[in-house]
């Protein structure tokens, strides 16, 4: 669907992009991740046609027609109706059906604001507005750059729902800083530094991989023997108390945990309330990467 | 909602068509009435000073107006086109309508025809309005040659609205693209100083209706501004949709 290769843009002597290879699937729900000024803008923009890069090709297997761009912070002109705006998006898309219109309104929330001028308008109402007027036109790629920044969690949740009702007929781009919100509807990742790419895959791939070798166990009482007791084994490498009642203890190899962490325990006779594989999540993954 | 909906309702909401039409029809009806009067309001307001002017002549209601018209009109209409053609003044808008349309001319075509006919409209209205207060309070005027100056200011009103666009096409605010606008068309008839040239240039044209209608020129002095007017025009016009084009955001 979008295939990027040795993608590079300077501004005079910065370098935003620098030999960026990206490769969203048709039907995909990708998720551009990075720190602000890693060149995530500069990369949805030139997908968008808005900046030409300045090596390497950017091949889209859709038409203009059936591309739809939303901004962070969508602004329209303040005079026109919350109606016009997604009418005006849907002659220019091609779609001929006025009840299109409404329906794209109501899922967005703005039904009862339809008439009302756009002048008006909260954040949150606009960025509700840019993506009704992003989806009626039915667009194969939607590239959504923090479609859900300026929203209250309620709104974030349905933007996040409506991403996830795109995924299979619509391929979806989306910039984020809010990486729950990429774990949660993305099934491939792109992870932006200092404009080059540093990963791309999916989620479980890079959640995966990054996988650590390390258990947390929750005592009800008798942290610092269980810890003494732990750290004597040949096959732990680590032990920590991070929070009281919670011992971490990161093991030479997660086989030789998964047969021996629980008999160890026992013999210990620590009351232990609970174990489990400690869980990366995409946030540490993202730091680690990135600095 | 068509792009050339969105244009009529820019003009009708925030009122410039309103503002356009107000202020060439007030300047259309003060003309004669300052051409009229102007020795009375002189002795009024003049205190001891003695001014001799010659008794009006149906001409001078409408060059009052004119000569008002290319000043202010202009200023306001140059604002007003600024508005519309300055399609990146907004970002996010320009975001929106530069990833949906095919090409930049078609983003461009709307606003340009738009601002230029009601500019023109502006203009006509307020031309149509110093002709009938020049008839009431100072006569006639020849109408032929009157019609034939009111088209070539139309030819003039049409490349300050391409000068417009082709500065908008570079500069990118509102405010920007006036101010260079204005420094530009008060240029052009200092270079006009120099006759050769001058005879040739857009401004020239800005003389046309009054010199036409006083028999001071044939209207064939004017031909090679209008044919240099309209080259000139289409030429910016090209270049502002090249330029629009070319612009990245």
């Amino acid at each position: 669907m979008i295939r990027v290769r040795g993608l590079t843009k300077r501004y005079g002597e910065q370098t935003a992009l620098d030999a960026v290879d990206l490769t969203v699937p048709a039907g995909s729900v990708y998720g551009l991740v990075g720190p602000n000024g890693a060149g995530k803008t500069t990369l949805l923009s030139i997908l968008a046609g808005l900046r030409r890069p300045t090596a390497g090709t950017v091949v889209i297997d859709v038409g203009v027609g059936a591309r739809a761009v939303l901004p962070d912070a969508p602004r329209f002109d303040k005079w026109l109706t919350a109606r016009e705006v997604v009418a005006l998006s849907a002659h220019l898309g091609d779609v001929g059906d006025p009840e299109r219109i409404d329906a794209v309104l109501y899922q967005a929330g703005l039904a009862e604001a339809a008439d009302r001028r756009v002048g008006g308008f909260s954040r949150g109402m606009l960025q509700r507005l840019g993506i009704a007027a992003t989806l009626v036109t039915g667009p194969r790629l939607v590239i959504l750059d923090e479609p859900a920044a300026a929203l209250d969690p309620a709104g974030r949740r349905e933007v996040l729902d409506v991403v996830e009702r795109m995924r299979g007929s619509s391929t979806v781009l989306f910039s984020s800083h809010i990486l729950g919100d990429v774990q949660a509807v993305c099934d491939t990742v792109g992870i932006l530094d200092q404009g080059r790419l540093r990963f791309e895959g999916p989620v479980a791939a890079l959640l995966g991989g990054a996988t650590r070798s390390a258990y947390l166990v929750r005592v009800r009482d008798g942290d610092d023997v269980v810890r003494s007791s732990l750290a004597a084994l040949d096959w732990v490498s680590t032990v920590e108390i991070p929070a009281e009642h919670l011992i971490r203890l990161e093991v030479t190899s997660l086989a030789a945990a998964e047969r021996n962490l629980v008999a160890a325990l026992a013999a210990i006779g620590a009351p232990v309330v609970s174990i489990e594989p400690e869980q990366v999540s995409l946030e540490q993954v993202f730091l680690e990467l990135t600095t | 909602m068509t792009l050339w909906r969105l244009e009529w309702v820019r003009l009708v909401r925030s009122r410039r068509l309103l503002a356009l039409l107000g202020v060439y029809l007030f300047l259309g009806l003060l003309g004669p009435v300052t051409a009229r009067y102007m020795g009375e309001i002189l002795e009024r307001f003049g205190g001891d000073v003695v001014v001799v002017l010659p008794d009006p002549v149906p001409a001078d209601g409408i060059s009052q107006f004119t000569a008002n018209a290319h000043q202010i009109g202009l200023l306001v209409g140059v604002v007003a086109a600024a508005g519309a053609l300055v399609i990146d003044a907004i970002p996010e808008m320009s975001v929106f309508l530069r990833t949906r349309v095919r090409s930049v001319p078609r983003l461009l075509t709307p606003r340009l025809v738009v601002s230029f006919a009601a500019i023109a409209t502006a203009f006509l209205v307020g031309m149509l309005g110093a002709w009938y207060e020049t008839v009431v309070l100072l006569g006639s005027v020849d109408i032929g040659r009157l019609m034939l100056g009111t088209l070539l200011t139309l030819v003039y009103l049409g490349f300050v609205v391409a000068l417009v666009a082709v500065l908008a096409s570079r500069l990118a605010t509102v405010l920007a693209t006036v101010a260079t606008t204005i420094v530009t068309l008060l240029v052009l008839p200092i270079v006009g100083l120099f006759d050769v040239v001058g005879r040739r240039l857009p401004s020239h044209l800005l003389g046309a209706t009054d010199a036409l209608i006083r028999n001071a020129e044939p209207p064939a002095e004017y031909l090679a501004a209008a044919l240099v007017t309209v080259a000139t025009s289409a030429a910016l016009v090209w270049l502002a949709a090249r330029w629009a084009a070319q612009r990245e955001l």
